[in-house]
């Protein structure tokens, strides 16, 4: 009896702490990936930025709606085709008490664009994504002046990439210990890094309020948030139905129903980035000919899928711009029609259809089967075949070097919603993402001028223009670009996702 | 295996003698039935199988099995997340399983044979490089090895097999090796040396017969484990292609389904405990019926 | 057994630990798959960018080069750089390793607490009733697929019960500072019982799935080596003297029944740390496992082949502690 007491006695322990426990204001995000490291100028993905967004802030920033505004800054304008100058913020404290100045932007800049400056010879990997920026000049204690090689109208897109750190903190703890500890001016400070586990954050009181544009302005809402790793995404969605996480991302989409129907958690989208296609290999056997490429193009029903897989949450694309990108127009669309498609490729000398494969990752396998399935209804005889990530870079961006296979279903991100960063690499002859081998030169002239062109009208046309050439050329069968979906608890207000994926917690409370 | 005055054993008495101690546990051979209806299964599928295993079927997607609400009798178990009958993939399923985990234990087997006699009976050099081969092949974690061999050479049917049989190989090799060891200072064998018999002759001819039922005993064991191991890198992505199904991939699938499509992951791994469990109950009759030391 | 004898086994470990560092290097350097690209992804970058990255993670060099650079380094426990984290490798999988020792560790006690007992009891009471009942449980405990009842044991208990956590090592309401970096020692040292049943509420899932098949295993084992050591002279020896056979039973059978118990125990531990990755991911339990898997496929060299070595080395070394520990225990069996 004593024996049976004990055990009832730790079995109701263990439920009581089982369940959270919340005095002080928490909110946890299930969150699909744990930070690579800490330092903002030392890694490539998206997730980890996400997590640092929460701890340091930038020079600029975008809104819910995708607009630049500034952050640390104040505001900005541009001198000269090649020189911007930001007046940065008064007041501005760093999470240890010491205050923000031009240095510290300066030498974040320098830290991330100059040769060797991480310290042992390494060059921060981040420096890519600032392009043409040569130097950096402090004008005074809050003014600075970015330098560009060339003009490059994208520079207030790229700069909200990037978080500002404190020179004085670096300089002692070093590139090493920046990748674990965090000196940020975030609206968060870091309490603790489990590693692999979850990520804990406290409210920063001393916070100088956010970006003036995004309201409100002051310090966080929440005492505390906890990024927990959840790579599952069934054990994700099941922490969020159980109300263990509040805010979960990358929610698939047949959880949608489950999510929906719990009246503690709701479902929230986000128009994405990331442009869906199919690229053809345009120097193999089949689709050199672009009667076959207009079969293929006929004989996927996009609504289909959208509307099955992707539970209704994607914009069909016939271009390879997404629908809020910059220069999107209306474009003509192929309609589903399998009987054309037989009867196309029967002009195109096969009258019996064609065997091919589908190179696809695993990650994608369930769509390109459906795909694979519509398309052998329609004469086309499609096999998926299952790759690394690694090994399909490797066999189909070649950058204008030969190529084998016939498809490949793949996406191209557009974190920054300018034409620039997927336009040219996936249609610029031998560029790094034109998979499909398309070289065309009128279409490089274009993407070219295109890419200097300081008049937003005439940019905008050109890429109509460009977009226009290749729907009919149809390198690849342009699908979709779906939304990003996060299942949200009831209880959080405050928050609504974005469409570059950051979870910016500033202004999100829990009730 | 061989009696006190080290003469031959009458190889044919004494196996067709643990043959009849099988048959007499019951549960081994309803085991072995069960194994060989899985194999049935296998080699008739497209007969079987109520509907083709690859055909999706979007407006199918996530069917709970016949006897939920929204189920149909004709798709007894319910569908996956592309509409694809469960039930018949389960059946075309069998021969992945069985296939390959039959490929894999004949291929390690065969090696494993090889190495072990001629690490065993010819000692020397070739037994330390032979030895340091298992030690080096056996510090190396399962799985990691065969992820690693899979990412360096691509999925695929063969190259599955391979990279299972490239570490299976050294358990039969030392259980191989160890009965040599036994067994060449047996009379039997030195009599053949005397007589003149070639290496090959005493290694394949006298030694190989006699040591078999271990061998036996840890391939059908064996067996077991490679059907596991082939579901858990199927399950990690790495097993055979799309849209062949395998069930290690089929629980892999439902996975994201699991918490309202239950059926998509449950029944594939089900099928792989049934047919796991009935090698196991059958290898255990094995055991207990062919080797002495068990007879109670 | 004599020193010399020990250091001799020692030694030959070494021809291993190299044939698998060989190994190792050798299946990543050797997997098509470029690290850089995958670093790179869909970003832009200048090819000197690209050939400066590329010269930072020392990919420039030859094979023979970077193979002797990672041996020479590897024999100073400096293991390189992990190309996602920019850190060095033995500080990330250093920070990993506790969560899985841990979970191995509960694992193998879950293991042998219910193996043993379960084994004596199933001798004893030799084809009774439980005795089947043990029989079945051990088969079915080594058919299971892990991956299968780790997804199942969570649905079941995390999900519609929820009983126990999703995913995780311990819940947030409280900060233990680490002491051993094993949780449920370090709650316990800090006086937390609260904290402590937490940790053991979220560990407990992983390591009943993990230690499942061990637990059959061993079952099985001490089943048989109690029933042939029951079945000794000097059992019955012993009862005849006038002993109680409870008595015979703890004092003399059960001391040498244990001895193979214990040597598959060593062995069979191995193969928890191999069995880690696939528990690891489905219950999203923060250890070096899943770490490992995934750094394969985002071709991590340099952590790959530090793990690899790592496991090597525990393995080889847990096989020569059974070996010795089966000396020891067994004194007529001569190394």
């Amino acid at each position: 009896m004593k024996f049976l007491s004990r055990a009832l006695l730790a079995t109701t322990a263990v439920l009581l702490f089982a369940a959270p426990a919340v005095s002080a204001s928490e909110l946890t995000v299930g969150f699909t990936l744990d930070a690579d490291t800490l330092d903002p100028a030392n890694h490539r993905k998206r997730e980890t930025e996400t997590i640092i967004r929460n701890l340091y802030d930038g020079i600029l920033t975008r809104d819910a709606e995708m607009n630049v505004v500034p952050e640390i800054a104040e505001s900005f304008t541009q001198i000269s085709p090649t020189v911007y100058e930001f007046k940065i913020r008064q007041g501005i404290k760093f999470h240890d008490g010491s205050d923000l100045t031009a240095e510290d932007v300066k030498f974040t800049l320098d830290r991330l664009t100059v040769e060797g400056a991480m310290g042992d010879g390494q060059t921060s990997p981040r420096k890519s994504l600032l392009g043409p920026l040569a130097s950096t000049d402090v004008v005074d204690a809050y003014t600075i002046r970015i330098n560009l090689f060339e003009p490059w109208p994208i520079l207030p897109a790229q700069l909200p990439f990037q978080e500002v750190v404190s020179k004085a903190f670096v300089e002692s703890v070093g590139t090493a210990g920046l990748a674990t500890q965090v000196n940020g001016t975030g609206p968060f400070k870091l309490v603790e890094w489990r590693k692999g586990d979850s990520i804990i954050m406290e409210r920063f009181a001393d916070y100088y309020g956010g970006a003036s544009d995004i309201a409100p302005v002051g310090p966080a809402c929440v005492d505390r948030v906890i990024f927990k790793v959840i790579p599952e995404s069934a054990s994700r969605v099941a922490a969020l139905l159980a109300g263990d996480v509040d805010i979960i991302n990358e929610l698939p989409a047949f959880s949608i129903g489950q999510v929906e129907a719990n009246p503690d958690t709701t479902v929230m989208s986000v128009n994405g980035t990331r442009s869906f296609f199919v690229a053809m290999n345009l120097e193999g056997e089949y689709f050199d000919d672009i009667k076959v490429r207009e079969a293929l193009a006929h004989a996927i029903d996009k609504d289909l899928i959208i509307d099955r897989i992707l539970g209704g949450y994607a914009s069909r694309i016939e271009g390879i711009l997404s629908p809020d990108a910059f220069g999107s127009s209306e474009l003509p669309a192929y309609a589903y029609d399998p009987e054309l498609a037989k009867q196309m490729l029967a002009e195109a000398g096969f009258p019996d259809g064609i065997d091919v494969t589908m190179d696809v990752e695993g990650a994608f396998k369930d769509t390109a089967e459906a795909i694979a399935s519509l398309l052998t209804k329609a004469g086309i005889r499609t096999t998926v075949a299952v790759g690394e990530g690694a090994q399909l870079a490797e066999k189909w961006r070649t950058k204008g070097g030969p190529k084998s296979g016939d498809m490949f279903f793949t996406s191209w991100g557009n974190g920054s919603l300018d034409p620039f960063d997927i336009f040219i690499p996936t249609h610029r002859t031998a560029d790094r993402g034109n998979s499909a081998g398309y070289a065309n030169a009128e279409l490089d002239a274009i993407l070219d001028a295109a890419s200097v062109e300081l008049d937003v009208a005439k940019r905008a046309a050109m890429y109509h223009d460009a977009e226009m050439i290749v729907n009919h050329d149809l390198p690849y069968v342009y699908l979709w670009v779906p939304q990003d979906l996060y299942g949200v608890s009831t209880r959080v207000s405050g928050w609504q996702p974005s469409a570059d994926s950051r979870i910016n917690l500033h202004d999100a409370c829990v009730n | 295996m061989t009696d006190a005055t080290g003469t031959p054993p009458r190889a044919e008495s004494i196996f067709r003698q643990n043959l009849r101690n099988f048959a007499f546990n019951r549960l081994a051979v309803a085991s072995t039935v069960v194994v060989l209806i899985f194999i049935v299964m296998a080699i008739f599928a497209p007969l079987i199988a109520p509907h083709d295993p690859n055909e999706t079927d979007l407006f199918r997607r996530l069917q709970p099995p016949a006897w939920q609400a929204g189920g149909e009798w004709s798709y007894l178990l319910g569908c996956d997340g592309l509409g694809r009958d469960i039930l018949s993939r389960i059946i075309f399923g069998t021969r992945i399983s069985i296939f390959i985990g039959a490929a894999v234990i004949l291929v390690a087997t065969t090696i494993g044979i090889l190495a072990g006699l001629a690490s065993g009976y010819l000692r020397g050099w070739v037994d330390v490089v032979i030895s340091r081969l298992v030690d080096i092949l056996l510090g190396f974690p399962y799985l990691i090895f065969a992820i690693g061999l899979m990412a360096m050479m691509g999925p695929g049917l063969v190259n599955i097999i391979l990279a299972l049989a490239y570490k299976e190989w050294v358990i039969p090799c030392r259980v191989v090796r160890g009965e040599t060891l036994v067994t060449r200072e047996l009379e039997y064998v030195e009599a053949a040396r005397a007589l003149g018999a070639s290496k090959s002759h005493i290694m394949l001819k006298e030694i190989l017969p006699n040591i078999m039922s271990p061998v036996i005993v840890v391939a059908s064991i064996r067996m077991a484990h490679v059907i596991i191991l082939e579901a858990s890198l199927s399950f990690l992505g790495l097993g055979v292609q799309p849209p062949t199904a395998s069930w290690g991939s089929m629980v892999a699938d439902g996975r994201a389904f699991i918490l309202d499509a239950w059926w998509v992951s449950t029944f594939p791994g089900l099928a792989i405990l049934l047919l796991v469990l009935a090698i196991n109950v059958a290898s255990q009759g094995l055991r207990d019926a062919f080797d002495p030391r068990f007879h109670e | 057994m004599s020193l010399g004898k020990l250091i001799e086994r020692l030694l030959q470990l070494v021809p291993v630990l190299l044939g698998v560092s060989v190994i190792a290097f050798l299946m990543m350097a050797l997997t098509p798959g470029d690290p850089v690209q995958i670093i790179i992804g869909d970003q832009q970058i200048t090819a000197e960018q690209e050939a400066a990255l590329r010269h930072d993670l020392g990919l420039d060099r030859s094979i023979p080069e970077r193979f002797a650079i990672f041996l020479g380094n590897a024999v100073t426990g400096d293991f390189g750089e992990s190309f996602y984290h920019r850190r060095p490798v033995s500080e990330v999988i250093a920070e990993r390793l506790p969560a899985t020792i841990e979970l191995s560790l509960v694992a193998l006690l879950i293991a042998l607490a219910t193996s043993i007992p379960l084994g004596v009891l199933a001798a004893i009471r030799k084809n009774s009733i439980f005795d089947r009942i043990a029989t079945v449980g051990s088969l079915l405990g080594v058919s299971l697929p892990g991956f299968w009842f780790g997804i199942l044991l969570l649905m079941l208990f995390a999900v519609n019960l929820h009983i126990l956590p999703v995913a995780g090592r311990i819940g947030y309401s409280s900060e233990i500072e680490p002491i051993t970096h094993f949780l449920l020692i370090d709650t316990l040292l800090r006086g937390r019982p609260d904290a402590f049943l937490d940790a053991l509420s979220h560990i407990l899932l992983p390591a009943l799935t993990l230690g499942l098949p061990m637990t059959a295993i061993l079952m099985r084992v001490t089943r048989t080596s109690m029933l042939e050591v029951l079945r000794q002279d000097y059992v019955t020896f012993a009862e005849a003297k006038g002993l109680s056979r409870r008595r015979v039973l703890f004092r003399h059978a059960l001391k040498n029944a244990l001895i193979p118990t214990v040597s598959v125990a060593a062995i069979e531990t191995g193969s928890l740390l191999g069995g880690n990755m696939i528990v690891e991911t489905v219950f999203g339990w923060p250890g070096l496992g899943r770490l490992v898997v995934e750094s394969i496929f985002l071709r991590n060299y340099p952590l790959v082949q530090a793990a690899v070595l790592f496991y090597a080395v525990t393995y080889v070394l847990l096989n020569f502690f059974a070996d010795i520990l089966y000396t020891v225990l067994n004194p007529r069996v001569k190394l």
